[in-house]
Protein backbone atom coordinates (compact mmCIF):
# COMPACT_ATOMS: atom_id res chain seq x y z
CA UNK A 1 0.00 0.00 0.00
CA UNK A 2 1.71 3.08 -0.95
CA UNK A 3 0.86 7.02 0.03
CA UNK A 4 -1.67 6.87 -3.08
CA UNK A 5 -3.99 4.43 -1.55
CA UNK A 6 -3.88 5.68 1.88
CA UNK A 7 -4.94 9.33 0.39
CA UNK A 8 -8.14 7.37 -1.56
CA UNK A 9 -8.71 5.96 1.96
CA UNK A 10 -8.35 9.48 3.95
CA UNK A 11 -10.34 11.20 1.50
CA UNK A 12 -12.99 8.97 0.90
CA UNK A 13 -13.52 8.21 4.80
CA UNK A 14 -13.49 12.21 4.97
CA UNK A 15 -15.73 12.52 2.36
CA UNK A 16 -18.28 9.95 3.87
CA UNK A 17 -17.95 11.80 7.41
CA UNK A 18 -18.94 15.13 5.88
CA UNK A 19 -22.03 13.17 3.89
CA UNK A 20 -22.84 11.98 7.40
CA UNK A 21 -23.22 15.57 8.78
CA UNK A 22 -24.61 16.98 5.56
CA UNK A 23 -27.66 14.13 6.08
CA UNK A 24 -27.66 15.21 9.74
CA UNK A 25 -28.62 18.89 8.88
CA UNK A 26 -30.88 17.78 5.54
CA UNK A 27 -32.88 15.53 8.57
CA UNK A 28 -32.93 17.81 11.57
CA UNK A 29 -33.72 21.33 9.64
CA UNK A 30 -34.62 23.00 11.80
CA UNK A 31 -35.92 25.20 8.84
CA UNK A 32 -36.56 24.55 5.27
CA UNK A 33 -33.71 26.45 4.52
CA UNK A 34 -31.31 24.78 6.79
CA UNK A 35 -33.00 21.33 4.23
CA UNK A 36 -31.99 23.03 1.06
CA UNK A 37 -28.57 23.44 2.35
CA UNK A 38 -28.19 20.54 2.93
CA UNK A 39 -29.67 18.89 -0.25
CA UNK A 40 -27.31 21.05 -2.18
CA UNK A 41 -24.31 19.81 -0.03
CA UNK A 42 -25.40 16.30 -0.36
CA UNK A 43 -25.04 16.58 -3.94
CA UNK A 44 -21.64 18.44 -4.20
CA UNK A 45 -20.34 15.99 -2.00
CA UNK A 46 -21.83 13.30 -4.65
CA UNK A 47 -19.98 14.62 -7.32
CA UNK A 48 -16.81 14.73 -5.28
CA UNK A 49 -17.42 11.19 -4.70
CA UNK A 50 -17.50 10.60 -8.28
CA UNK A 51 -14.50 12.61 -8.85
CA UNK A 52 -12.39 10.31 -6.42
CA UNK A 53 -13.77 7.53 -8.44
CA UNK A 54 -12.19 8.69 -11.85
CA UNK A 55 -9.11 9.38 -9.81
CA UNK A 56 -8.90 5.74 -8.40
CA UNK A 57 -10.24 4.36 -11.85
CA UNK A 58 -8.04 6.81 -13.77
CA UNK A 59 -10.82 7.07 -16.12
CA UNK A 60 -13.29 9.44 -17.48
CA UNK A 61 -16.33 7.33 -18.25
CA UNK A 62 -18.63 8.41 -15.57
CA UNK A 63 -18.06 12.32 -16.06
CA UNK A 64 -21.59 12.52 -18.12
CA UNK A 65 -22.69 11.25 -14.69
CA UNK A 66 -21.17 13.79 -12.68
CA UNK A 67 -22.53 16.53 -14.47
CA UNK A 68 -25.89 15.27 -14.39
CA UNK A 69 -25.69 14.98 -11.19
CA UNK A 70 -24.51 18.70 -10.58
CA UNK A 71 -27.08 20.27 -12.49
CA UNK A 72 -30.11 18.36 -11.52
CA UNK A 73 -28.81 19.32 -7.50
CA UNK A 74 -28.86 22.74 -8.76
CA UNK A 75 -32.28 22.38 -10.16
CA UNK A 76 -33.47 20.82 -7.40
CA UNK A 77 -31.84 23.10 -4.74
CA UNK A 78 -32.92 26.28 -6.84
CA UNK A 79 -36.47 25.02 -6.66
CA UNK A 80 -36.93 24.19 -3.54
CA UNK A 81 -35.69 27.78 -2.67
CA UNK A 82 -38.09 29.22 -4.69
CA UNK A 83 -40.91 27.47 -3.41
CA UNK A 84 -39.70 28.30 0.55
CA UNK A 85 -39.76 31.95 -0.83
CA UNK A 86 -43.30 31.47 -2.40
CA UNK A 87 -44.79 30.11 0.35
CA UNK A 88 -43.27 32.18 2.64
CA UNK A 89 -44.52 35.39 0.74
CA UNK A 90 -48.42 33.47 0.12
CA UNK A 91 -47.82 33.53 4.46
CA UNK A 92 -47.06 37.40 4.96
CA UNK B 1 -28.65 45.04 -44.74
CA UNK B 2 -28.84 42.03 -42.63
CA UNK B 3 -32.84 41.81 -41.59
CA UNK B 4 -33.97 41.25 -38.18
CA UNK B 5 -34.26 37.74 -38.06
CA UNK B 6 -30.70 37.77 -39.17
CA UNK B 7 -29.61 39.65 -36.42
CA UNK B 8 -30.94 37.65 -33.95
CA UNK B 9 -29.67 34.68 -35.63
CA UNK B 10 -26.41 36.15 -35.39
CA UNK B 11 -27.16 37.09 -31.34
CA UNK B 12 -27.70 34.18 -30.61
CA UNK B 13 -24.84 32.28 -32.04
CA UNK B 14 -22.14 32.55 -29.36
CA UNK B 15 -24.59 30.76 -26.81
CA UNK B 16 -25.04 27.74 -29.57
CA UNK B 17 -21.08 27.61 -30.08
CA UNK B 18 -20.72 27.58 -26.62
CA UNK B 19 -23.65 24.56 -26.17
CA UNK B 20 -21.65 22.82 -29.25
CA UNK B 21 -18.41 23.08 -27.42
CA UNK B 22 -19.90 21.69 -24.18
CA UNK B 23 -21.36 18.90 -26.42
CA UNK B 24 -18.04 17.97 -27.98
CA UNK B 25 -16.25 18.09 -24.50
CA UNK B 26 -18.80 15.06 -23.43
CA UNK B 27 -18.64 13.32 -25.65
CA UNK B 28 -14.53 13.51 -25.83
CA UNK B 29 -13.84 14.04 -29.51
CA UNK B 30 -13.89 16.67 -32.13
CA UNK B 31 -15.01 14.93 -35.06
CA UNK B 32 -16.79 17.12 -37.45
CA UNK B 33 -19.90 14.83 -37.25
CA UNK B 34 -20.00 15.42 -33.42
CA UNK B 35 -19.90 19.06 -34.13
CA UNK B 36 -22.85 18.60 -36.62
CA UNK B 37 -24.78 16.95 -34.47
CA UNK B 38 -24.19 19.24 -31.11
CA UNK B 39 -24.96 22.09 -33.05
CA UNK B 40 -28.11 20.97 -34.60
CA UNK B 41 -28.84 19.64 -30.69
CA UNK B 42 -27.36 22.97 -29.52
CA UNK B 43 -29.96 25.36 -31.66
CA UNK B 44 -32.93 23.04 -31.35
CA UNK B 45 -32.75 23.58 -27.69
CA UNK B 46 -32.37 27.35 -27.20
CA UNK B 47 -34.79 27.36 -29.87
CA UNK B 48 -37.46 25.52 -27.68
CA UNK B 49 -36.60 27.05 -24.72
CA UNK B 50 -37.43 30.81 -25.70
CA UNK B 51 -35.18 32.42 -23.62
CA UNK B 52 -35.21 36.34 -23.43
CA UNK B 53 -33.26 37.88 -25.84
CA UNK B 54 -30.57 40.23 -23.61
CA UNK B 55 -28.55 42.91 -25.58
CA UNK B 56 -25.10 42.10 -24.93
CA UNK B 57 -22.76 44.89 -24.94
CA UNK B 58 -19.90 43.95 -22.97
CA UNK B 59 -15.90 43.59 -23.65
CA UNK B 60 -13.26 41.08 -22.73
CA UNK B 61 -10.15 42.08 -21.34
CA UNK B 62 -8.15 38.86 -21.24
CA UNK B 63 -5.41 40.17 -18.95
CA UNK B 64 -8.21 41.91 -16.48
CA UNK B 65 -9.91 38.93 -16.30
CA UNK B 66 -7.18 36.48 -15.44
CA UNK B 67 -6.50 39.15 -12.84
CA UNK B 68 -10.00 39.09 -11.49
CA UNK B 69 -9.84 35.23 -11.89
CA UNK B 70 -6.69 34.72 -9.34
CA UNK B 71 -8.57 37.48 -7.00
CA UNK B 72 -11.71 35.37 -6.65
CA UNK B 73 -9.61 32.13 -6.50
CA UNK B 74 -7.28 33.71 -3.90
CA UNK B 75 -9.97 34.90 -1.91
CA UNK B 76 -12.02 31.37 -2.00
CA UNK B 77 -8.87 29.73 -0.68
CA UNK B 78 -8.26 31.84 1.66
CA UNK B 79 -11.69 32.89 3.53
CA UNK B 80 -12.45 28.95 3.03
CA UNK B 81 -9.69 28.74 5.59
CA UNK B 82 -10.70 30.95 7.60
CA UNK B 83 -14.27 29.46 7.54
CA UNK B 84 -13.10 25.97 8.49
CA UNK B 85 -10.64 27.32 11.65
CA UNK B 86 -14.34 29.40 12.64
CA UNK B 87 -16.05 26.19 12.22
CA UNK B 88 -13.84 24.05 14.60
CA UNK B 89 -13.20 27.13 17.06
CA UNK B 90 -15.96 28.79 18.72
CA UNK B 91 -18.43 29.32 15.41
CA UNK B 92 -21.08 30.45 17.90
CA UNK B 93 -18.93 33.42 18.68
CA UNK B 94 -19.00 34.22 14.81
CA UNK B 95 -21.00 37.48 13.88
CA UNK B 96 -21.90 39.32 10.03
CA UNK B 97 -23.02 42.22 8.88
CA UNK B 98 -25.07 43.50 6.12
CA UNK B 99 -23.95 46.47 4.40
CA UNK B 100 -25.75 48.75 1.67
CA UNK B 101 -23.13 49.67 -0.90
CA UNK B 102 -24.02 51.92 -3.93
CA UNK B 103 -22.77 50.76 -7.01
CA UNK B 104 -21.01 52.86 -9.37
CA UNK B 105 -21.96 50.62 -12.39
CA UNK B 106 -24.97 51.05 -14.08
CA UNK B 107 -24.93 48.03 -16.57
CA UNK B 108 -27.20 45.46 -16.11
CA UNK B 109 -24.79 42.76 -16.49
CA UNK B 110 -22.22 43.84 -14.60
CA UNK B 111 -24.02 44.47 -11.61
CA UNK B 112 -25.00 40.66 -11.81
CA UNK B 113 -21.72 39.48 -12.09
CA UNK B 114 -20.74 41.81 -9.34
CA UNK B 115 -23.45 39.91 -7.49
CA UNK B 116 -22.77 36.54 -8.56
CA UNK B 117 -18.54 37.26 -7.94
CA UNK B 118 -19.61 38.35 -4.56
CA UNK B 119 -21.79 35.22 -3.82
CA UNK B 120 -18.72 33.17 -4.98
CA UNK B 121 -16.17 34.47 -2.49
CA UNK B 122 -16.72 33.08 0.72
CA UNK B 123 -16.32 35.92 3.15
CA UNK B 124 -19.82 37.61 1.34
CA UNK B 125 -22.92 36.89 -0.04
CA UNK B 126 -25.09 39.56 -2.14
CA UNK B 127 -29.02 39.35 0.00
CA UNK B 128 -30.62 41.92 -2.36
CA UNK B 129 -30.16 43.91 -5.31
CA UNK B 130 -32.07 47.41 -5.48
CA UNK B 131 -32.05 47.69 -9.62
CA UNK B 132 -32.96 51.03 -9.28
CA UNK B 133 -31.12 52.59 -6.61
CA UNK B 134 -27.78 50.67 -8.01
CA UNK B 135 -27.77 50.01 -4.54
CA UNK B 136 -26.51 46.22 -3.47
CA UNK B 137 -26.72 44.62 -0.23
CA UNK B 138 -24.38 42.28 0.52
CA UNK B 139 -24.15 39.94 3.96
CA UNK B 140 -20.54 39.34 5.81
CA UNK B 141 -18.94 36.72 7.48
CA UNK B 142 -16.90 37.00 9.97
CA UNK B 143 -16.86 40.27 11.11
CA UNK B 144 -15.08 40.60 14.82
CA UNK B 145 -16.75 44.30 15.47
CA UNK B 146 -17.49 47.98 13.97
CA UNK B 147 -13.66 47.98 12.32
CA UNK B 148 -14.57 45.21 10.16
CA UNK B 149 -17.92 46.88 8.52
CA UNK B 150 -15.68 49.08 6.10
CA UNK B 151 -13.44 46.68 5.11
CA UNK B 152 -16.53 44.79 3.90
CA UNK B 153 -17.61 47.64 2.05
CA UNK B 154 -14.20 47.98 0.61
CA UNK B 155 -14.02 44.44 -0.47
CA UNK B 156 -17.57 44.68 -2.12
CA UNK B 157 -16.01 48.46 -3.99
CA UNK B 158 -12.88 46.79 -5.54
CA UNK B 159 -14.89 43.38 -6.75
CA UNK B 160 -16.71 45.88 -8.47
CA UNK B 161 -13.92 47.51 -9.90
CA UNK B 162 -12.65 44.59 -11.11
CA UNK B 163 -15.45 43.13 -13.05
CA UNK B 164 -16.02 46.16 -14.82
CA UNK B 165 -12.39 46.71 -15.44
CA UNK B 166 -12.31 43.11 -16.53
CA UNK B 167 -15.55 43.13 -18.74
CA UNK B 168 -17.25 46.34 -18.97
CA UNK B 169 -17.04 47.97 -22.71
CA UNK B 170 -15.47 51.76 -23.03
CA UNK B 171 -18.92 53.48 -22.17
CA UNK B 172 -19.32 51.16 -18.96
CA UNK B 173 -15.70 51.76 -17.58
CA UNK B 174 -16.43 56.26 -18.17
CA UNK B 175 -19.53 55.81 -16.57
CA UNK B 176 -18.17 53.97 -14.06
CA UNK B 177 -15.23 56.92 -13.59
CA UNK B 178 -17.78 59.71 -13.28
CA UNK B 179 -19.49 57.91 -10.80
CA UNK B 180 -16.59 57.44 -8.41
CA UNK B 181 -15.64 61.31 -8.80
CA UNK B 182 -19.30 62.03 -8.02
CA UNK B 183 -19.56 59.95 -5.02
CA UNK B 184 -15.87 61.44 -3.84
CA UNK B 185 -16.74 64.46 -4.22
CA UNK B 186 -20.22 64.03 -2.36
CA UNK B 187 -18.03 62.74 0.37
CA UNK B 188 -15.07 65.73 0.18
CA UNK B 189 -17.89 67.77 0.82
CA UNK B 190 -18.98 65.88 3.50
CA UNK B 191 -22.64 64.93 2.65
CA UNK B 192 -23.94 62.08 1.03
CA UNK B 193 -21.86 59.42 3.37
CA UNK B 194 -22.81 56.16 1.52
CA UNK C 1 5.22 7.02 -7.42
CA UNK C 2 5.51 9.47 -9.86
CA UNK C 3 4.90 13.46 -9.23
CA UNK C 4 1.82 13.55 -10.46
CA UNK C 5 0.70 10.52 -8.17
CA UNK C 6 2.17 12.74 -5.48
CA UNK C 7 -0.05 16.03 -6.33
CA UNK C 8 -3.33 13.41 -6.14
CA UNK C 9 -2.23 12.43 -3.13
CA UNK C 10 -1.83 15.49 -1.89
CA UNK C 11 -4.94 17.11 -3.24
CA UNK C 12 -7.33 14.62 -2.62
CA UNK C 13 -7.10 14.65 0.95
CA UNK C 14 -7.19 18.54 0.84
CA UNK C 15 -10.50 18.90 -1.04
CA UNK C 16 -12.00 16.18 1.51
CA UNK C 17 -10.56 18.55 4.13
CA UNK C 18 -12.14 21.39 3.08
CA UNK C 19 -15.32 19.43 2.25
CA UNK C 20 -15.15 18.29 5.72
CA UNK C 21 -15.10 21.82 7.46
CA UNK C 22 -17.46 22.71 5.62
CA UNK C 23 -19.80 20.55 6.85
CA UNK C 24 -18.69 20.71 10.40
CA UNK C 25 -19.47 24.29 9.84
CA UNK C 26 -22.72 23.87 8.70
CA UNK C 27 -23.57 22.00 11.69
CA UNK C 28 -22.35 24.01 14.27
CA UNK C 29 -22.86 27.37 13.05
CA UNK C 30 -25.72 28.92 14.97
CA UNK C 31 -27.53 31.18 12.49
CA UNK C 32 -28.59 30.28 9.07
CA UNK C 33 -26.52 32.80 6.94
CA UNK C 34 -23.21 31.80 8.92
CA UNK C 35 -24.14 28.07 7.60
CA UNK C 36 -25.00 28.73 4.51
CA UNK C 37 -21.47 30.74 4.30
CA UNK C 38 -19.93 27.95 5.81
CA UNK C 39 -21.00 24.95 3.43
CA UNK C 40 -21.88 26.07 0.12
CA UNK C 41 -18.36 27.77 -0.59
CA UNK C 42 -15.95 25.57 0.74
CA UNK C 43 -17.97 22.78 -0.86
CA UNK C 44 -16.60 24.84 -4.43
CA UNK C 45 -12.99 24.67 -3.25
CA UNK C 46 -13.44 21.09 -2.13
CA UNK C 47 -14.90 19.76 -5.35
CA UNK C 48 -12.24 22.30 -7.19
CA UNK C 49 -9.26 20.07 -5.21
CA UNK C 50 -10.66 17.05 -6.02
CA UNK C 51 -11.03 17.79 -9.68
CA UNK C 52 -7.55 18.65 -10.06
CA UNK C 53 -6.46 15.94 -8.04
CA UNK C 54 -8.30 13.20 -10.14
CA UNK C 55 -6.99 15.39 -13.35
CA UNK C 56 -3.07 14.39 -12.32
CA UNK C 57 -4.65 10.54 -12.96
CA UNK C 58 -5.98 10.88 -16.41
CA UNK C 59 -3.02 10.86 -19.27
CA UNK C 60 -3.35 13.64 -20.73
CA UNK C 61 -5.34 17.25 -21.40
CA UNK C 62 -8.07 16.23 -23.36
CA UNK C 63 -9.28 13.09 -21.07
CA UNK C 64 -9.44 15.87 -18.44
CA UNK C 65 -11.40 18.39 -20.36
CA UNK C 66 -14.58 17.34 -19.06
CA UNK C 67 -13.29 17.81 -15.54
CA UNK C 68 -12.73 21.38 -16.44
CA UNK C 69 -16.47 21.02 -17.11
CA UNK C 70 -17.51 20.41 -13.89
CA UNK C 71 -16.17 23.10 -12.04
CA UNK C 72 -17.15 25.36 -14.94
CA UNK C 73 -20.53 24.27 -13.97
CA UNK C 74 -20.07 24.36 -10.43
CA UNK C 75 -18.93 28.53 -10.25
CA UNK C 76 -21.89 28.96 -12.92
CA UNK C 77 -24.22 27.59 -10.44
CA UNK C 78 -22.61 28.13 -6.95
CA UNK C 79 -23.44 31.98 -6.66
CA UNK C 80 -27.15 31.73 -8.29
CA UNK C 81 -28.01 29.16 -5.13
CA UNK C 82 -26.15 31.27 -2.58
CA UNK C 83 -27.71 34.54 -3.55
CA UNK C 84 -31.34 33.06 -4.06
CA UNK C 85 -30.67 31.24 -0.66
CA UNK C 86 -29.68 34.43 0.88
CA UNK C 87 -32.68 36.62 -0.08
CA UNK C 88 -34.99 33.85 0.56
CA UNK C 89 -33.66 33.61 4.29
CA UNK C 90 -34.06 37.34 4.58
CA UNK C 91 -37.22 37.55 3.38
CA UNK C 92 -38.65 35.11 5.46
CA UNK C 93 -36.95 36.70 8.84
CA UNK C 94 -34.74 34.13 9.18
CA UNK C 95 -31.81 36.21 10.00
CA UNK C 96 -30.86 36.74 13.40
CA UNK C 97 -30.57 40.78 14.82
CA UNK C 98 -28.49 39.70 17.51
CA UNK C 99 -25.73 37.82 15.55
CA UNK C 100 -24.92 41.02 12.49
CA UNK C 101 -22.57 44.14 13.49
CA UNK C 102 -25.01 46.40 11.39
CA UNK C 103 -28.14 45.52 9.07
CA UNK C 104 -28.02 48.21 6.53
CA UNK C 105 -30.80 46.49 4.61
CA UNK C 106 -33.25 46.92 7.52
CA UNK C 107 -32.72 50.09 7.92
CA UNK C 108 -33.49 51.01 3.99
CA UNK C 109 -36.87 48.90 4.79
CA UNK C 110 -37.82 50.36 8.04
CA UNK C 111 -37.29 54.06 6.16
CA UNK C 112 -39.58 52.66 3.33
CA UNK C 113 -42.14 51.17 5.69
CA UNK C 114 -42.15 54.70 7.33
CA UNK C 115 -43.00 55.91 3.74
CA UNK C 116 -45.59 53.80 2.27
CA UNK C 117 -47.09 52.40 6.10
CA UNK C 118 -46.42 49.15 5.05
CA UNK C 119 -45.57 46.59 7.41
CA UNK C 120 -43.69 43.09 7.30
CA UNK C 121 -40.11 42.79 6.41
CA UNK C 122 -40.21 41.85 2.06
CA UNK C 123 -37.21 42.54 -0.32
CA UNK C 124 -36.64 45.40 -1.41
CA UNK C 125 -36.82 44.79 -5.22
CA UNK C 126 -38.77 41.73 -7.35
CA UNK C 127 -35.44 40.81 -8.59
CA UNK C 128 -36.98 37.90 -10.75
Amino acid sequence: MNALDVSFMATGAMLAAAVLLAVYRLVRGPSVLDRVIGLSTVSVLLVCFIALEVAVRGDTSYVGVMVSIALLGFIATLTAARFAERRAHDRG
Amino acid sequence: MLNDAAVRMLGRLPMVLWLTAMWAVLWGDASPGTLLAGFGVGAGCYAAAKLPHLPVRLRFRPLRAALLAGRILLDLLTSSVQMAYYALHRPGRVRGAIVAVPLRTDSDLLMAMVSGGLSLVTGSQTIELDREGGVIYVHGVPIRGEGDVPRLRRDVRRMEELFVRAFGSAADIADFEATEREMDAARAAGRGER
Amino acid sequence: MTAADWATAILLPLGALFALTGTIGMVRFPTLLGRMHASTKPDTVALLLILAGAAFRLPDVPTALPLALVAVFQFMTMPVLAQTLGRVSYSRGMVVAEHLVTDELEEVLEKRRAETGEAGRGPVDGQG
